[in-house]
């Protein structure tokens, strides 16, 4: 009976195969398979376009992939710092929604007519979050703090550079009175610059320009930025804990002028240093938003509207040629180098961003008058993808043909996952279409920026974002022996032009100078513009109104929460 | 002898002799050795993992360092879609481009996208002229008709072109796996020169000649021995640049430590013995002893030390390349491979495991041959 059951089954498998197989050749006994209409999704979609009220508990973790070196805004220029510093303090100045200048603590602010004296006027009541009065004076005393160079502040340079004597302030042979900046009653800061600086009102958005108080700070030196207690800051947000490598917690601080406005209670900033381990969390719905994603997950992330937000960074990845060394002295060697790339590809297949090649260090996105002014420029003989003949070309008008009697490129890059696969494409890239030799050295950030600025490599992988939405924070990059021009390149005709743009006060005159900058600069290929900065981070759609800024600042100050 | 029984002629000759077949020591050894199945699997492993690190290259058409960025990260087991003409399949890729594949089930090139259709959640790709759409709304991906929404038949084939899949970067795993073993069996083979010179030449003297020697010589093997290896690896690196040639200078100026130690404690038991002090009487050397009459005793417990200190070598080399401090790219060696997958290790994990894969084979391979050996070289040890 047994061996009966099992000899039937046997056949009924048989001919059920056999049917399948007839199915699968052809003769359309199944259905064809098709999708289903996305219909409940969409109208839920549509439903979020609408104003959500905000419910449930006001609590947002939010997960940062590096620690930053410091929480002090007089001391830090590290961009691992920003989400800390974007919400706790807020400077005279600030950006909105639409990555535009809009007032912060100061309510209005004038200029005088040659744009070297600027007045602000503060609001009323403002305070620090411990309850204390924040005046005019507060403002003096934190620009001579980062002037002081006891403060060792990595970024003083921003204050020097245009204060006038803050320089002489900080090397010690000009007074605390004679520096330019004035509290000229309990609401009104002025600053009174080196030169005309039309831009002055996007440089006082950074974080260096942000009050400290100076009771905490004399209290407790340099530490008083470690520790939850003594933290004392003037933003939407308050210090409520840290934890040394762990996280930092954040909430509403109830001083803020415009605390009415601030819906968040709980802001607690998590560090997960790997990438992928974050975004486990994310997924598994532990964490309410990732700063950095690793790049082979955004398309699928994109794809199943996992909450991607991409920031349109003003920023330029490219690669520094050291202009002071042989052969990469020779414009024509660098314009082979830059031809040779295929940079769609590493766009599109090695970093899987969502960027724009680039043809030029100085990054689109200044808008005079409604137009980017950079709009319809040139690329430079450049295209997305390579063009070996052309590269040849000028390999061998530069006396190299095929790459014969070229030396070994030293390609350096430093220590990350991304950087390094560019890095491995570019190498290969120049060896088949150019026949050179390449050979790539990697170290850390802090090992490989040292030798970058001493000028010991030949080719290195370089980043720059601006600090504040101008191309002035692009052109000193290439402008001689400017302390951030690390390629080495020198061209008067272009220091000139760099020297009358940043006085120029008419922005027609301002937009054709830096126009003429960038066409006479990258002609010459100074540096090898790879894309266009895109950053992307996660961040569930139950958050509504957070912003970022093209300096890829993230503002929770507007944050709500509906679960 | 057509009787057993019949008493035999008595010579002393006769008497002294071994009726057994007279067997060497190596052959000995090796008798054992080949009575214990893990021991034989393990040589038969390594003699593969030679030929396929030495002659492996000569039978592929890609080389470690060609990238194809056209297709990166493609599988060596991939779930396709029929082409609509029947003529090849898609292929969706993991950054959600859709790449054709031959009807031979070789890769092709990557389609041409015309437009998003977000509302539709589809992507729609130029196929011959013809639309083809990527549909996102639903897990797994599927390739449809944007027209009908009618799902292409799919299948799982295998990766024709590429039989291991490729990495991040376009490149073959299948032949940077081969040049990967090339490096583990380098390291192997330093390790073991390594060990064999320094290690015994160090623990022989230190061993044989005792006293205020020895003290002085095994402090210097423990302060060698209380730096972490890593530590050197860096040091060395400053000096030479990073590279496989650091790794190995490295390897190689500590890693006789533990040898050393060996051959003294048994040099140090053995020159106790009746035939050294024989030796000793009659007038021979220094150097005669010990390596006449010292080392040949000790070779046993040399020869176990040496097999088991292998896969450490091999492992400390694959571990000092995941951490970036070793070979620099495009080179290939297992560590790099297995650090280059982790980042994609969410969307592309047989990149990771391929490689992962064959370090605990290396590491199986040379373990089980050295289990097998300290049991054949000295049965003692056996319980």
């Amino acid at each position: 009976m047994k061996k009966k059951l099992s000899l039937g089954l046997a056949a009924g498998f048989l001919c059920a195969a056999i049917l399948a197989g007839c199915g699968g050749g052809g003769s359309s006994e199944t259905e064809p398979q098709t999708i289903g209409e996305p219909t409940a999704e969409a109208e839920e979609s549509a439903q979020e376009t609408e104003a959500v009220e905000p419910t449930g508990a006001q609590e947002l973790t939010f997960v940062l992939n590096n620690e930053p070196d410091s929480l002090d805004p007089s001391y830090t220029n590290n961009s691992f710092a920003a989400p800390f510093l974007t919400n706790l303090f807020e400077g005279l100045v600030t950006y909105d929604e639409n990555g535009e200048i809009t007032p912060g603590n100061a309510e209005s602010w004038d200029v005088n007519e040659d744009m070297t004296v600027y007045t602000f006027h503060l609001r009323e009541g403002l305070k620090w979050s411990d309850g204390t009065p924040l005046t005019a004076e507060d403002y003096v005393y934190s620009a001579l703090h980062v002037m002081t160079p006891t403060t060792t502040s990595q970024y003083v340079n921003m204050m020097t550079d245009y204060i006038l004597n803050g320089q002489e302030y900080y090397d010690g042979t000009a007074t605390a009175e004679e520096v330019g900046v004035k509290a000229l009653d309990e609401n009104t800061v002025e600053y009174t610059l080196k030169q005309p600086t039309p831009y002055f009102v996007d440089v006082t958005s950074m974080w260096v320009y942000a009050p400290v108080q100076q009771a905490t700070v004399d209290a407790n030196g340099d530490k008083w930025s470690t520790a939850a207690d003594t933290y004392v800051s003037n933003g939407p947000f308050k210090v409520a804990e840290i934890n040394m490598g762990e996280s930092v917690v954040l909430e509403r601080n109830e001083n803020y002028w415009d605390a009415e406005n601030v819906t968040l209670e709980k802001l607690t900033f998590r560090y997960i240093l790997d990438q992928s381990t974050a975004l486990t969390a994310y997924e598994n719905g532990e964490v309410d938003g990732v700063r950095n994603i690793p790049s082979g997950d955004i398309a699928r992330l994109k794809a199943e509207n996992a909450g991607t937000h991409t920031i349109h960074v003003y920023g330029t990845v490219y690669y520094n040629f050291n202009c002071e060394k042989e052969p990469y002295n020779n414009p024509l060697v660098r314009k082979a180098l830059n031809l040779a790339i295929d940079r769609e590809a590493i766009i599109n297949n090695v970093v899987q961003l969502d960027a724009e090649p680039a043809y030029s260090i100085l990054a689109p996105g200044y808008v005079v008058d409604g137009t980017d002014i950079l709009e319809g420029r040139s690329t430079y003989e450049m295209s997305p993808t390579a063009d070996v003949e052309a590269a040849k070309a000028a390999l061998a008008e530069a006396g190299y043909p095929d790459g014969e009697g070229f030396p070994t490129v030293q390609l350096s890059f430093y220590s990350d996952d991304t950087v390094k696969k560019v890095a491995e494409a570019i190498q290969e890239m120049w060896q088949t279409n150019l026949g050179i030799n390449v050979e790539v050295t990697s170290a850390d950030w802090a090992v490989f920026y040292s030798g970058v600025q001493n000028g010991d490599y030949e080719v290195a992988a370089m980043g720059w974002s601006a600090d504040y939405v101008n191309p002035m924070s692009f052109l000193p990059l290439l402008a001689t022996d400017d302390v951030t021009n690390t390629s080495f390149y020198s061209n008067p005709d272009y220091d000139a032009l760099v020297e009358q743009a940043k006085v120029e006060q008419d922005p027609a005159a301002f937009a054709e100078l830096v126009r003429q900058a960038d066409e006479l600069l990258s002609s010459d290929y100074p540096v090898m513009p790879l894309y266009y900065k895109a950053d992307t981070y996660l961040l569930k759609d139950y958050v509504t109104g957070v912003y970022t800024d093209s300096s890829t600042h993230i503002y929770f100050k507007h944050a709500k929460v509906a679960k | 002898m057509e009787n057993k029984w019949e008493m035999l002629s008595s010579s002393n000759e006769e008497r002294e002799k071994i009726w057994t077949k007279n067997r060497t020591f190596a052959g000995d050894v090796w008798f054992r050795f080949r009575r214990k199945p893990t021991a034989i699997a393990g040589l038969a492993m390594i003699i593969l993992l030679l030929l396929f690190a030495l002659a492996g290259p000569m039978f592929t058409e890609y080389s470690y360092s060609v990238q194809d960025l056209e297709v990166v990260n493609i599988p060596p087991v991939m779930e396709v879609y029929d082409t609509p003409d029947g003529d090849g399949y898609f292929y969706i890729t993991q950054s959600l481009k859709v790449l054709y594949v031959n009807p031979d089930k070789t890769l092709g090139d990557q389609l041409k996208k015309v437009r998003e259709e977000s509302d539709m959640s589809m992507t729609i790709f130029d196929y011959k002229g013809e639309e083809v759409g990527l549909y996102y709304g639903q897990k797994p991906y599927v390739m449809a008709d944007p027209e009908t929404k009618v799902i292409y038949p799919s299948q799982t084939v295998r990766n024709a072109s590429y039989l291991f899949g490729t990495d991040s970067l376009g490149r073959d795993i299948l032949t940077r796996l081969m040049y990967g073993v090339r490096v583990s069996l380098l390291v192997a083979f330093v390790a073991a020169a390594v060990n064999m010179v320094i290690g015994i030449l160090y623990g022989g003297i230190s061993g044989y000649l005792g006293g205020n020697v020895d003290v002085v010589m095994m402090r210097v093997v423990d302060i060698i021995n209380t730096i972490p290896l890593t530590l050197y690896v860096i040091l060395i690196m400053v000096l030479l640049g990073t590279g496989l040639q650091s790794i190995i200078v490295a390897l190689g100026s500590v890693y006789w430590v533990d040898m050393a130690r060996v051959v003294r404690g048994q040099v140090l038991s053995l020159k106790q013995q009746e035939f050294v002090l024989a030796a000793r009487t009659i007038g021979s050397s220094a150097k005669t002893i010990l390596f006449q009459h010292l080392i040949p005793n000790a070779m046993g417990s040399i020869l176990v030390t040496v097999t088991m200190l292998i896969p450490s070598a091999i492992f400390m080399e694959a571990f000092l390349s995941f951490l970036g401090i070793g070979l620099q790219p495009p080179l290939a060696s297992l560590g790099t491979m297995c650090n280059d997958a982790s980042a994609n290790l969410r969307t592309c994990p047989y990149q990771l495991f391929i490689p992962a894969l064959v370090i605990c084979l290396i590491m199986f391979a040379f373990n089980f041959v050295g289990d097998g050996l300290r049991d054949a070289l000295d049965p003692k040890l056996k319980k």
